[in-house]
């Protein structure tokens, strides 16, 4: 065996910047490099070095020959750690100075590297060199006054081959600050590191390696097995489910990431509400019936652990609703018996039945973060080919136990939040009446793909409250021949089903309060020739209420501006036959402009500007 | 014999007056006149008080090797997707593509900041694959040090697509700093020294990219990938990785900071007394006009030496 461990020394003649290679071979046969021409392909080179160092490093460091220091390798060194240094530092290298013995072309051991002049390997190819890629190495730093400097040279000879002049100068330096002695001799080099050892390791790794692949602390281990000491869950925690056989699994809600496609296995969150929609891309004969997150069971056959020890009672995932959506959007309620099988079946090559449109969970919880109910609602439906990806829809909620059914959502507290719906209601002979959806208010006309008025149901987004809006649809004139119906008939579309007659000025303004509810305003009367309403405009006026600092939205008005068409219809399209219809929203500030009354700034009465004195006060 | 000035000095003259006459309220009504009326206007000319200055460093960076990366790999919206991030890499279940990353940082003047990150990613790919789209995000470590000492981490996104599917991107360009106020002269300013991406969260909201690059351009700091000219070369052989090859300086910055109160106040100064040096003269020149002549009745006291009694 010639294993053996050489180290090369390269001294880069400007910085002096040392370089260990340490070169080891391991078997006989890989003495000789293959110098072949074989290409390896990238993906199958394999590596068989074996790490065997010797501790022993070499005294004095040649760049040509090697020093044959090694000590016999042939058993594999098992490194019995001395306390220190660690096997591998060894001791700190002395440095070449002497110029003559530096060469930074010699990359290969015995062997002459071409066109190396300095390379002392290179005795008989000296002849067929063309140039020099290493002319001149010097040693020592620029500002040094004088220092030495080898130069290489090839000279032509007569028989036109090449002919190595070197010579060894001192190349003085005429700046006026120069050098000319050095007595600290590690002025101009790297401060000597401090030699790893057994105790200082750890600290000397953290020191130099901050960031680096693979420093994550976790593995991505799931922290199901994690038992803390309070039973029950905390906010953010993730929740706890239990599989057939016992095992501890994580309560997983699809959620969208990096990309519009849902991720199957994102848990969700205690106490935060959540609501993703998520895109899933399916082969439909493929995964119809197999795949899991198409299947009803995938999202109701789930038990949790109501709190976080192991010793939680089991809840299951009781099945609050299905609903089934038909291929043209409508929906009906399933009365669930028990008896039916409503696992996705594929109804012919391009259709899949009984697929997981929609989910919603609700847990009730108690005051101690126990689970105590889920309830799971879910909308079945079709998709068909076409329909590629498929959509789903994930609702979480979390409602504690014993505060009634739903809580009321108020749109602010007491003035409305931006953002949130307009608080809306109708008036009954027992007063004032508002539905407990938050989303059942006033709402505008939602664009949906097939732009047509009369078609179809239509797409409502909730007026909300700060937000200018506007969309439409259109209508074709063939549609609007007869003129009564169809001004009956948008009107409904564009007002929405359960037009509502008030507006609560605030966001949480009680029912009983009647002056607190502001009634939509409408001077629309039916004109008494045919006319359809092109556009249905709300203006409402708020204004700012209470104290400066903490001002409240209120709302002290609202008008429905309904605008019909005054010309014939046909002049309107301007001949394309389609007629856009508009329903839009305007937020209209009336609040007077509000005057720093308590907080005013001590005023300086020469009037001088603001910032006159500004790094004082 | 011609005469030459041998010697001169100047000789004082004092006038001396009561404190109830026209001569002091004229004197104090010069004085006003020569002190304030250069505050006014070197206020009103601008630039009295500064506000906000600049200075220039080199940023110590540092790349986190943080890592997210996606590629959309058909025009149908398939894509393949890796992280540093184990969480997320879990839950991209099918879609994980673990690509082969090399990264390089240089400090090319030795002056013990890094200059320059190289990076290069070869991500492998199915034969039916293509990548049409990539969206590549880095963070970085970033400090400063002069003036206030900023502590921060960052990110670095870059994202190109085209719809003719490529072989490689190569991105030459500039992590900038953006800042949209001023930082304070003196003090450690660490509040952006959290996570860009929180990596020990196992919710797939926390690496949805709106969230990340949303709350991240929240921010008064940031740092931006400056890089007008991505590379996008076509023409992938079969069964070849697509390669990603990012080339990152970290160039000297200009930063704005709002100047503390002796660097406000010398720089007022010198504006102050440029101006009343000439109100200075012009009201010299009056006040001995006017008292030379007499305008405003003084009792001069005669030049000489006083007699030593």
């Amino acid at each position: 065996m010639a294993a053996s461990a050489v180290a090369f020394w390269h001294t880069s003649s400007l910085f002096s910047l040392f370089l260990l290679f340490p070169v080891v071979t391991a078997n006989e046969n890989t003495t000789s490099y293959n110098f072949n021409t074989t290409v390896f392909g990238e993906q199958n080179v394999t590596f068989n070095f074996t790490d065997n160092y010797t501790t022993t490093p070499p005294t004095e460091f040649d760049s040509t020959t090697p020093t044959p220091s090694s000590s016999s390798t042939d058993e594999p060194v098992q490194p019995t750690l001395p306390t220190e240094p660690l096997p591998v530092s060894g001791r700190l290298l002395t440095p070449v100075t002497s110029v003559d013995r530096l060469c930074p072309c010699d990359e290969h051991k015995d062997v002459c590297d071409i066109n190396c002049c300095c390379d002392r390997e290179c005795n008989e190819e000296v002849a067929l060199f063309t140039g020099c890629s290493v002319d001149a190495v010097s040693s020592g730093n620029k500002q040094l006054c004088s220092r030495d400097v080898a130069s290489y040279a090839l000279r032509t000879t007569i028989d036109g081959y090449s002919e190595l002049q070197s010579s060894i100068q001192k190349e003085t330096n005429y700046d006026i600050l120069c050098i000319q002695t050095q007595n600290r001799v590690d002025g101009f080099s790297h401060p000597s590191p401090a030699l790893p050892t057994d105790s200082n390791f750890d600290s000397l790794f953290k020191q130099f390696t901050s960031f680096l692949f693979g420093s994550e602390e976790n593995s991505g281990q799931a922290s199901t097995a994690e038992l803390q000491a309070s039973s029950g869950y905390q906010y953010g925690d993730v929740m706890v489910t239990a599989g057939v056989s016992g095992q501890r699994g994580m309560f997983w809600l699809p959620a969208p990431s990096v990309t519009a496609d849902c991720m199957d296995s994102s848990p969700a969150a205690f106490l935060k509400d959540q609501s993703s929609r998520c895109s899933r891309n399916v082969v439909l004969e493929q995964d119809c019936s197999t795949l899991l997150a198409l299947s009803m069971g995938t999202y109701t056959s789930i038990q949790l652990f109501a709190g976080k020890n192991k010793d939680a009672a089991v809840v299951p995932v009781e099945v609050a609703s299905v609903v089934l959506q038909s291929v043209d959007g409508t929906q009906t309620e399933l009365q669930i018996s028990g008896g039916e099988n409503l696992s996705p079946a594929l109804l012919n090559p391009t259709l899949c039945a009984n697929v997981v449109l929609k989910v919603a969970y609700v847990i009730k919880y108690n005051p101690a973060g126990e689970i105590v109910n889920v309830a799971v609602s879910l909308v079945l439906g079709f998709f068909s080919e076409a329909a590629l990806p498929l959509e789903q829809e994930f609702h979480i909620t979390f409602i504690q136990e014993n505060v009634g059914e739903v809580a009321i959502h108020y749109s602010g507290n007491p003035g409305y939040v931006v953002g949130l719906p307009l608080v809306s209601a109708s008036r009954t002979a027992d007063g004032i009446v508002r539905s407990i959806d938050p989303r059942d208010t006033l709402s505008l006309l939602h664009s949906a793909e097939d732009q047509d008025c009369l078609q179809g149901p239509q797409q409502r987004s909730p007026v909300l409250f700060g937000l200018d809006s506007v969309s439409g649809c259109t209508l074709r004139l063939e549609d609007a021949a007869n003129c009564s119906l169809v001004f009956q008939v948008l009107l409904d579309v564009l007002r929405g089903p359960n037009y509502p007659q008030y507006v609560a000025s605030f966001g949480n303004s009680p029912l009983d309060y009647p002056l607190d509810w502001v009634p939509i305003k409408n001077d629309f009367s039916p004109g008494e020739s045919c006319s359809i309403p092109l556009s249905l405009h709300l203006e409402i006026e708020w204004t700012k209420y209470g104290s400066l600092v903490n001002p409240q939205a209120q709302i002290v008005s609202i008008k429905e501006v309904i605008q019909t068409n005054t010309t014939s219809l046909e002049m309107l399209t301007g001949g394309s036959s389609v007629l856009s219809i508009s329903s839009s929203v305007a937020f209209i500030p009336v609040s007077a402009a509000a005057l720093p009354g308590y907080r005013a700034m001590p005023t300086i009465d020469a009037k001088l500007p603001f910032d006159f004195f500004f790094p004082f006060v | 014999m011609a005469f030459y000035e041998v010697y001169s000095h100047p000789a004082l003259l004092r006038y001396k007056t009561s404190v109830c006459t026209k001569a002091t309220v004229f004197v104090v009504v010069v004085l006003c006149l020569t002190y304030i009326p250069p505050l006014l206007v070197a206020y009103r000319s601008q630039g009295f008080w500064i506000k906000r200055s600049t200075y220039e460093e080199q940023p110590v960076v540092r790349f986190q090797y943080q890592t997210l990366l996606v590629a959309a790999t058909s025009p149908q919206g398939d894509y393949v997707a890796w992280s540093t991030f184990p969480y997320l890499n879990n839950m991209l279940g099918a879609n994980l593509r673990i690509p082969s990353i090399s990264v390089r940082e240089e400090d090319q003047n030795q002056d013990g900041k890094l200059d320059f990150l190289t990076l290069q990613l070869q991500l492998p790919l199915k034969p039916e694959e293509q990548v049409y789209s990539v969206q590549l995000l880095l963070t970085f470590s970033y400090q400063l040090f002069r003036m206030s000492t900023v502590v921060m981490q960052s990110l670095a996104y870059v994202q190109h697509s085209s719809s003719v599917p490529g072989a490689k991107l190569f991105i030459s360009g500039d992590l900038r700093l953006q800042q949209r106020t001023p930082l304070p002269h003196r003090g450690l300013y660490n509040i952006y020294n959290v996570s860009v991406i929180d990596g020990s969260s196992p919710f797939a909201s926390a690496y949805d990219l709106d969230n990340i690059i949303g709350s991240y351009q929240d921010r008064n700091l940031t740092t931006v990938l400056s890089c007008p000219m991505p590379v996008w070369t076509v023409g992938r052989a079969a069964g070849s990785p697509f390669q990603l090859n990012a080339e990152i300086r970290y160039p000297i910055e200009v930063i704005s900071y709002r100047p503390g109160f002796w660097e406000t106040i010398k720089f007022a100064w010198i504006q102050y007394v440029s101006v009343l040096l000439i109100f200075l003269w012009v009201f010299e020149r009056i006040q001995r006009f006017v008292f030379q002549n007499q305008v405003l009745t003084t009792v001069p006291i005669p030049v000489g030496k006083p007699h030593l009694s």
